[in-house]
């Protein structure tokens, strides 16, 4: 059996990026860094979705679920990137420990 | 067409960690921006043009205009950036745990008798407005309210008048 087939390349790989994406998420502070690390993992999802249209021979069907889920991943890209410089704006610095100050 | 893909892979893994483990938030934006652009020349090579065309336009420009702007609006200096972050400290365990992760990967491919299926050749014949269009409907009126809202979020968040 071949281990390095492009199948398991494709999942290796977007195992990887979906951990380093988490472990952005979980270990920083930064709200930025924060938004970098959800659009890190969802180029794995990304690969995910296209693999999976690859290899069962709908990739129309696919591209509609990329081009859906990219949409979503800009919004949230927009959204929070406004939320972050109105944090900063309003304490200085884009810190996600200052949104527990937050009140109301 | 493997080797490009192949090369693009490995080239995503590593633009995509950079992102994560820069410090410097324009240099993160720009790894962003190249891991992007290598999955968008995967997806052109796997057949998904339409993906590939949006994912190095939109993720690989768009995004990364924001990300800039957003950095842009705040002049934190780096050293301060590091002081109040501790990002080196706290990142500083990520290639220790992606190496572990990919060597258990790949022992777990290798031993477990996992067997994917052979990517086979594109044979769908479909038009991808048909699928958009006729199949996925709901979700073409779930994107417009959603963008319709992302505009709305944004006109609100971005908004300079009301701000001291």
């Amino acid at each position: 059996m071949n281990a390095f087939g492009f199948g398991n390349i494709v999942l290796i790989i977007g195992f990887l990026l979906i951990i380093a994406g988490c472990y952005c998420l979980i270990r920083t502070y930064h709200l930025l860094k924060i938004i970098i690390g959800i659009e890190v993992a969802m180029k794995a999802v990304t690969l995910f979705f296209t693999y999976a249209g690859y290899v069962n021979g709908h990739i129309d069907l696919a591209q509609a679920f990329v081009i859906i889920s990219i949409v979503i991943e800009v919004v949230v890209a927009v959204v929070a990137a406004g939320i972050a410089i109105n944090l900063y704006r309003k304490y200085g610095s884009m810190d996600i420990r200052n949104l527990m100050k937050l009140k109301g | 067409m493997t080797a490009i893909i192949y090369t693009c892979l490995g080239l995503m893994l590593v633009f995509g960690v950079m992102a994560v483990m820069l410090h410097s938030m324009t240099k993160s934006a720009i790894a962003l921006a190249a891991a992007s652009a290598a999955l968008g020349v995967v997806l052109y090579e796997m057949g998904a043009v339409w993906s590939a065309l949006l994912e190095i336009s939109v993720c690989s420009g768009l995004v990364t205009v924001i990300f800039i702007s957003a950095i842009s609006l705040s002049n934190m200096d780096k050293k301060e950036l590091e002081k109040v972050y501790e990002d080196k400290k706290r990142m500083s365990l990520l290639p220790v745990i992606l190496i572990i992760s990919g060597v258990v990967l790949v022992i777990a491919a290798t031993t477990a008798g996992v067997q994917l299926p052979q990517a086979s050749a594109v044979k769908d014949a479909g038009d991808l407005r048909e699928i958009l269009w006729n199949n996925r409907q709901a979700d073409i009126w779930g994107l417009i309210i959603i963008m319709i809202t992302g505009a709305a979020a944004v006109s609100v968040l971005f908004r300079e008048s009301d701000w001291k």
